[in-house]
């Protein structure tokens, strides 16, 4: 089928509206928050399942490759449509199905704005507790695509656990929903396989998602330190003690700077790193909690430890942490995102060799990240317009994440694999783990249409 | 036809003489649904366990997974079976890492033993240690991490099953409630595939998505998708103090009040399970003389920091009155823990008791709980069913045992009737309905794991490319895979 042909049958399912081609359209669906860059032949924005079920069934006619974008927020290259073909873009389908209190869940389309979602279920008393920094932008499809973490996901589990049913789009087109409303229906956990399957498997046209009751009481810290050490011997020494705050995030002082910069939430410039230390749920034992953590503080020389006095405080702290990528792209043209994530105690030894890396390669490393889990967000800020930059901080990510695997982690704690990390997956795998997934791939897609080349790296001929 | 002896062979090779047992005692006790297997093994690692897959792909062979036989009459009769691979000797903790909160076992590894390990070192565990029971020449982990932690799932059979089978069939108990399932703790996994390839993914880190999520996909597999070998789990602090509060009511209408009152409020209890009087009364709990010996009981766990406690026990009291209560205990801490441990104990000592014990799950919206609970009770009692029967309220989970002998009166095609009309309601009600208790001759007339589920297709799509001979227990899972 040539590609004009191709067109016309799309317009034909979607409307001509819908389907777009001109030069400058393509552009702009060639990149994501990622590095890499490459153009889609044809992009279209259905408005139903059935109409992305009629895409889906054409391109596996076709064999053309195929794959679901939100709002490309995602930072590993998951919507770069690296073999070209058809871009599916899912801004249309973004209602909020229904809100169901009695069974404590959401119904929502792909598209729907996750901070849009939490903010109806809220006026409710409800949460969806995931909550990515890039929460007022990213889609629940997103984030179910690449189990969105996010600062909450300490006390409350990532995507995956808050997901009890999708609907799928097969690569033959067939429509089908595993999971609901109820639990534990019987057969494999497909929901669970499907979150943080990169948008490989299929595409989600339809999600249940679980909500809770929104917490009776917040405690927000903020804990100054003048070594990123003590901060990070901080973190290890909350969780050893048996503390799960609801959030433990840090950052250090490039990203203060940055932030200071756009947002002014007020962080002490001259502080080598702060900790975000929030704790919810009933109130009661909270205080009690509250005076451990910032104990724990002191005995890790704290310069200065204080409790946000109302919301206005602990939502300025809060606007500085969501805001740090943010701010950071406004100060450097480019900007790579690491996520090697490594077991809690290796905090203060893999952040310290990270700084070493950063030292070896001559290049500024921030970090900003989800310090309770172990998943750290070294920033590497540069620019791409200057020759050989962009190798250069490449080899010097792929080196952190050695760092984060040989320490017992591992090379993507919420981004995703996509693109970026396809090398550095030898770093966890070995050929029999590669050689499952993919046959996993290849019982959802044999044909390799569904966006193809991420994930899983082309196996290695030997000849 | 290989020879069997050639096979048996080429078995000891692989695991020594003495882990290859063929007498009879051995291969009786290890039947699944009376199919006796050529051969039981207890491999002592993964790499055996690899070796062992790796045989049966080329001889054929047919395998069903073992730990400590809590979940075999959990599926329908295999399709085939030759060899029953036991994880018993895979019995290694091998990273207890309680300051980064995660553990890591072998699939052979108790769950009692994991929670001893975890206890502090005056044994402050979530299993209340000093009662639990041993067998032969077993014996209760006394390795302490002194940490304080625990691994929270509370599974059927929680002195007995393993760890391997706890995550094969995704076993949870009425705490589910605060702490959801071990697909929601597990981090990572290493197991053999039908090829005998050993896979790993996942890991130690509590965030991870760095491939596939095969840890989820291996959870609930019920060995249909290989042998799970090692398995890392996160952890959380033990909570500061733990409360049962017990409530009888005299109607089903007064019990469900007071579930559904709790959940109008922004409290957290652990479970809040609601029963009939003889489910009360087979957990055989001395602490409670004014229980009437009909009507209902509801227990509601707290586990949380002391003051949180406090709170809940007192607001949740008050609704009971309200709801009009008839009598009232609490149980703390130490008989908190004896409690669980004997709702957890429960479904063992009824299939000892009772013969012809059949034992469903049923799952549906949590909204419908109480029409489902009603309807079920109704309808047993009205066949005059002896059952016992209570619901994770909350969870969307009814449980079902009919104490019922072998060779009795005719009730049997009555139970299977009902069991029909069960799995219609949960149905209507967005669920199914499975069985995990049945006499072997019973199963047949009965749907084990309810109505095949919309998205089958994609289920045997799945299973045709992991095990595409079909040796890895054919025909137990759902539609017959």
């Amino acid at each position: 089928m040539d590609k004009q042909e191709l067109i016309e049958r799309l317009k034909e399912i979607v409307g001509p509206e819908n389907v777009l081609t001109s030069a400058m359209d393509l552009a702009l669906y060639s990149y994501d928050a990622s590095l890499d860059k490459a153009t889609p032949e044809v992009v279209v924005l259905p408005n139903s399942s059935e109409e992305v079920s009629k895409v889906m069934a054409l391109a596996y006619k076709e064999k053309i490759p195929i794959l679901g974008r939100g709002s490309a927020t995602n930072l590993t290259g998951g919507t770069i449509p690296v073999k070209g073909g058809i871009v599916v873009h899912f801004s249309r389908m973004n209602r909020i199905l229904e809100i169901d209190i009695p069974n404590r869940t959401a119904t929502v389309e792909p598209g729907v704005i996750t901070l849009d979602l939490q903010t109806e279920v809220l006026k409710k008393g409800f949460a969806y507790q995931p909550d990515p920094a890039s929460q007022k932008v990213s889609t629940i499809g997103g984030n179910i695509a690449e189990n969105a973490g996010g600062p909450h996901c300490l006390k409350y589990g990532v995507t995956s656990n808050h997901i009890m049913g999708l609907e799928l789009v097969l690569n033959d087109g067939t429509v089908v929903w595993t999971g609901g409303k109820s639990r534990d229906n019987p057969g494999y956990d497909i929901a669970g396989l499907f979150v943080g399957c990169e948008g490989t498997l299929g595409l989600v046209t339809k999600a249940i998602l679980k909500l809770e009751r929104a917490p009776e009481a917040v405690k927000t810290m903020l804990a100054i330190y003048d070594t990123i050490e003590d901060g990070a011997n901080t973190v290890s020494a909350i969780i050893a003690e048996g503390i799960i705050p609801a959030t433990l995030e840090m950052m250090d002082n490039p990203i203060m700077r940055a932030v200071e910069a756009s947002v002014k939430a007020g962080y002490s410039l001259d502080a080598a790193a702060v900790l975000i230390i929030e704790l919810d749920g009933m109130p009661e034992g909270m205080e009690e909690n509250a005076n451990k953590i910032m104990e724990i503080c002191r005995q890790n020389n704290v310069r200065e430890v204080k409790l946000a006095k109302d919301e206005t405080e602990r939502t300025v702290l809060w606007a500085g942490r969501k805001g740090a990528f943010g701010a950071v792209g406004q100060l450097y043209p480019s900007f790579l995102c690491c996520d090697g994530t490594v077991p809690r105690t290796k905090l203060p030894q893999v952040l310290s060799q990270v700084l070493e890396v950063g030292k070896k390669y001559d290049l500024t490393i921030g970090n900003v990240f989800h310090a309770g889990d172990g998943n750290l967000h070294p920033l590497i800020m540069f620019d791409e317009r200057i020759p050989d930059q962009k190798a250069k901080v490449l080899k010097a990510s792929s080196e952190i994440l050695k760092l984060c695997a040989d320490a017992g982690g591992t090379i993507s704690g919420e981004h995703g694999v996509g693109l970026e990390k396809l090398k550095e997956t030898s770093f966890i795998f070995c050929d029999n783990d590669l050689e499952f997934a993919r046959g996993i791939k290849k019982a959802f897609d044999p044909d390799d249409i569904i966006n193809p080349g991420k994930l899983i790296p082309e196996p290695v001929c030997t000849p | 036809m290989v020879d069997s002896k050639e096979i048996i062979d080429g078995l000891v090779k692989i695991v020594g003489r003495e882990f290859v047992k063929t007498n009879s005692e051995v291969v009786a006790e290890c039947a699944v649904d009376n199919i006796t297997p050529m051969a039981v093994l207890f491999p002592k690692n993964t790499q055996q366990v690899s070796e062992i897959l790796k045989f049966a792909n080329r001889e054929n062979l047919a395998i069903v997974p073992r730990g400590s036989g809590s979940k075999m009459s959990l599926g329908n009769p295999p399709k085939r079976l030759d060899l029953v691979v036991c994880t018993t000797r895979m019995n290694h903790m091998l990273d207890v890492d309680t300051a980064n909160l995660t553990i890591t076992v072998e699939a052979g590894v108790k769950f009692r033993d994991v929670q001893a390990r975890l206890a502090t070192e005056d044994d402050r565990c979530y299993l209340p240690l000093e009662d639990l029971v041993t067998e032969g020449d077993e014996f209760i982990c006394s390795d302490r991490s002194h940490s304080g932690c625990f691994l929270p799932i509370d599974p059927p059979c929680s002195e007995k099953a393993t760890m391997g089978g706890i995550v094969a069939a995704n076993s949870g108990g009425p705490r589910r409630l605060l702490y959801n399932l071990p697909r929601d703790h597990i981090l990572g996994v290493r197991f053999v595939a039908p090829s005998g390839e050993i896979v790993g993914a996942g890991g130690k880190t509590v965030k991870n998505v760095s491939g596939y999520d095969i840890s989820k996909l291996m959870t609930g597999s019920i060995g249909t998708l290989g042998i799970i070998c090692e398995m890392t789990f996160k952890l959380l602090p033990l909570p500061e103090q733990m409360e049962t509060l017990l409530f009888s009511f005299g109607t089903f209408s007064a019990a469900c009040d007071l579930a559904d009152r709790i959940f109008e409020t922004s409290l957290l209890p652990a479970a809040v399970e609601v029963m009939n009087a003889t489910a009360f009364a087979n957990l055989k709990i001395n602490a409670t003389p004014d229980f009437t010996s009909d009507g209902y009981v509801v227990a509601v766990a707290l586990e949380t920091f002391e003051d949180a406690v406090k709170r809940m026990a007192t607001e949740i009291r008050e609704m009971a009155r309200d709801c009009g209560a008839q009598g009232d205990a609490s149980l703390q801490n130490h008989s908190h823990l004896q409690y669980w441990m004997a709702v957890s104990s429960l479904d063992p000592i009824l299939a000892a008791r009772f013969s012809g014990l059949i034992k469903a799950k049923l799952n549906y919206r949590i909204s419908e709980w109480k029409d489902i609970f009603g309807f079920a009770h109704n309808t047993l009692s009205e066949n005059k069913l002896e059952h016992v029967i209570s619901a994770h309220a909350g969870c969307g989970i009814c449980t079902i045992s009919l104490l019922m002998n072998q060779g009795g009166n005719g009730s049997m095609d009555k139970a299977v009737e009902v069991m029909g009309q069960l799995l219609k309601r949960s149905r209507d009600a967005g669920g199914n309905l499975v069985i995990q208790y049945a006499p072997s001759a019973v199963k047949k007339h009965l749907s084990m794991w309810g109505e095949p589920p919309p998205d089958f297709a994609v289920l045997k799509r799945v299973k045709e490319q992991v095990d595409p001979s079909g040796i890895m227990s054919p025909g137990r899972f759902v539609g017959g895979l």
